[in-house]
């Protein structure tokens, strides 16, 4: 894989954005083995993995606590990772438009930059925890764009989660929490609010992006998987859910960022 | 400008290495003063500037001690810095084949990972001092990628430098005899400028036009002096300029701007 740091001027966020990127190149195992792989070929487009990542972290964490690299270059694909800080991915009633930098800007922008496909089934959008979240509000908002939507362990119950007394919640600046939500009462019945936005793609009678949950048992976040998906089937969405013991931490997301990989076309 | 710090596996060389690729982007400048184009029509490629660094360099050399991204974005000019180590720019007897690297691998990656022109009239190399020796060594080696190269305060005259390093009137952290199989025998090789000239001419090849710029108070102006005349000699498309300044980061940072004034630049993206 060719790993890629990218910087550049941002005309959504009104500010420069670090992704980093990886496209499918001549390994040194491919080539210790003498494995003929046309990765150079003319008009080559790689299907990509948009990949989020959580609350507190940015877009290096999926590359340096993950061994994402490896397991992309064996399926072949690119993945793109991009940083929202603590944005949710939506466009933030006091800040920056993070659900159009991540949905619109971002892939127009990165397909005339690098090999990559713009076939929506090619199209993958996945994430960890508010990244999970993340996935579900860009996919759902740009449905047109990706194909798949993948959450691991995500704060699907958004309006719950806001609100709730876990560390992951009450740590987050007060000041910061405010900036995107304009507090966390305006979530529920919000189009923010999973459920609400699911309903009405749903209803609107567009094609959906297929949809893939994976929580571990004991994670705090698996309460508000649990009522995601059960709101979900309640509506007739069809979502491939995974449980596994495990809780909210990097070996869960190493170990299960491949069953999201499986799943994947 | 969007900035792609890049590290991938090289076949050719047998280990990962890393290049920082500039790309013209619109940027906050040209959105506040109401300056935006269409960067990205559908096939939009862009010229692109192979920046070579000097001995005891790397790939970041460039874009951390010079303001080749301002430059180049105001040229709309692609720019890929890639890292040769100490090799003096060649396939080394006993190393690494950065020659190879550079002319045939590097060129096919960023064709097919960036929007990057394939043709030759869109393609330069430039380079400080051991760069400046590797600019014109990619550039005469395949005359047929490359349209223009351009030396500042470059070794071009490699050979001079070899017997100034004997002598120790030079310094320098090239391990010459696992550069060159026999270091003795320069002359007279594809490594020795003149000459590969010279076979180039030989075989009818069209050559790319060289720019060569030299600091006149540089330990290695009066070699650039000598390089000049020779260059002349060779009846090669020649600019020549001379002007205050040592072997710097000032003098590389301001005539890098007179190189990109003097490529066949079409200050904007090209159709392919």
């Amino acid at each position: 894989m060719a790993h890629i740091d990218c910087n550049f001027y941002s005309d959504s966020l009104q500010k420069n954005a670090h992704v980093i990127v990886f496209i499918p190149s001549m390994s040194a195992d491919d080539f210790l083995e003498d494995r003929q792989v046309s990765y150079y070929e003319e008009g080559k487009k790689y299907p990509v993995l948009y990949l989020l990542h959580g609350s507190y972290g940015d877009c290096m964490d999926w590359s340096l606590r993950s061994s994402i690299e490896r397991y992309a270059q064996d399926k072949e694909i690119a993945v793109v990772m991009p940083s929202a800080e603590n944005s949710a991915y939506i466009n933030m009633v006091w800040g920056e438009n993070y659900l159009t930098y991540i949905g619109k800007e971002l892939p127009d922008f990165l397909r005339k930059i690098f090999p990559l496909s713009s076939v929506r089934d090619e199209n993958y959008i996945a994430g960890l925890s508010m990244g999970g979240y993340g996935a579900f509000r860009v996919a759902l908002e740009y449905p047109e764009t990706f194909g798949y939507i993948a959450s691991l362990s995500g704060g699907l119950d958004m309006p719950a989660l806001q609100n709730g007394t876990e560390a992951h919640s009450k740590k987050m600046p007060l000041n910061y929490k405010e900036a995107v939500f304009d507090g966390g009462d305006k979530i529920a019945g919000s189009r923010n609010d999973l459920p609400v936005l699911l309903k009405e793609k749903k209803s609107a009678e567009i094609c959906l992006p297929k949809m893939y949950m994976n929580c571990g048992t004991e994670d705090f976040i698996y309460p508000a998987n649990e009522a995601f998906y059960k709101a979900a089937c309640q509506m007739g969405v069809e979502i491939t859910y995974e449980r596994f013991q495990g809780v909210h931490c990097w070996d869960y997301w190493d170990a299960h960022i491949k069953d999201v990989l499986n799943w994947l076309p | 400008m969007a900035f792609f710090q890049t590290n991938f596996f090289s076949p050719v060389l047998g280990f990962n290495t890393d290049i920082n690729v500039l790309i013209p982007t619109p940027n906050s400048d040209e959105i506040l003063n109401h300056k935006k184009s269409d960067y990205f029509f559908d096939g939009a490629k862009y010229q692109v500037l192979y920046l070579l660094h000097g001995a005891y360099g790397d790939y970041s050399d460039w874009m951390r001690l010079t303001s080749i991204e301002k430059y180049a974005q105001n040229h709309k000019l692609a720019v890929v810095m890639p890292s040769a180590s100490n090799s003096f720019y060649q396939d080394m007897f006993r190393g690494s084949s950065y020659l190879t690297y550079l002319t045939e691998e590097l060129p096919q990656f960023v064709k097919a990972l960036f929007p990057i022109s394939a043709k030759r009239e869109n393609t330069f190399t430039a380079g400080l001092s051991m760069g400046g020796y590797g600019a014109l060594r990619l550039a005469l080696t395949k005359p047929e990628q490359y349209a223009a190269c351009a030396s500042l305060s470059g070794a071009i005259d490699i050979e001079g430098c070899l017997e100034r390093v004997k002598n120790g009137t030079m310094g320098g952290p090239f391990l010459w005899d696992s550069i060159f199989e026999a270091s003795a025998q320069i002359a007279g090789t594809d490594a020795d400028l003149f000459a590969l000239i010279k076979k180039r001419k030989a075989e009818g090849r069209q050559l790319p036009k060289v720019f060569q710029s030299c600091g006149t108070e540089d330990f290695i102006y009066p070699l650039n002096i000598l390089a000049h005349q020779r260059l002349l000699e060779t009846g090669i498309d020649l600019t020549y300029e001379e002007h205050p300044g040592i072997h710097d980061w000032d003098y590389w940072d301001t005539h890098i701007q007179r190189v990109l004034e003097w490529l066949p630049l079409a200050e904007d993206s090209v159709k392919e």
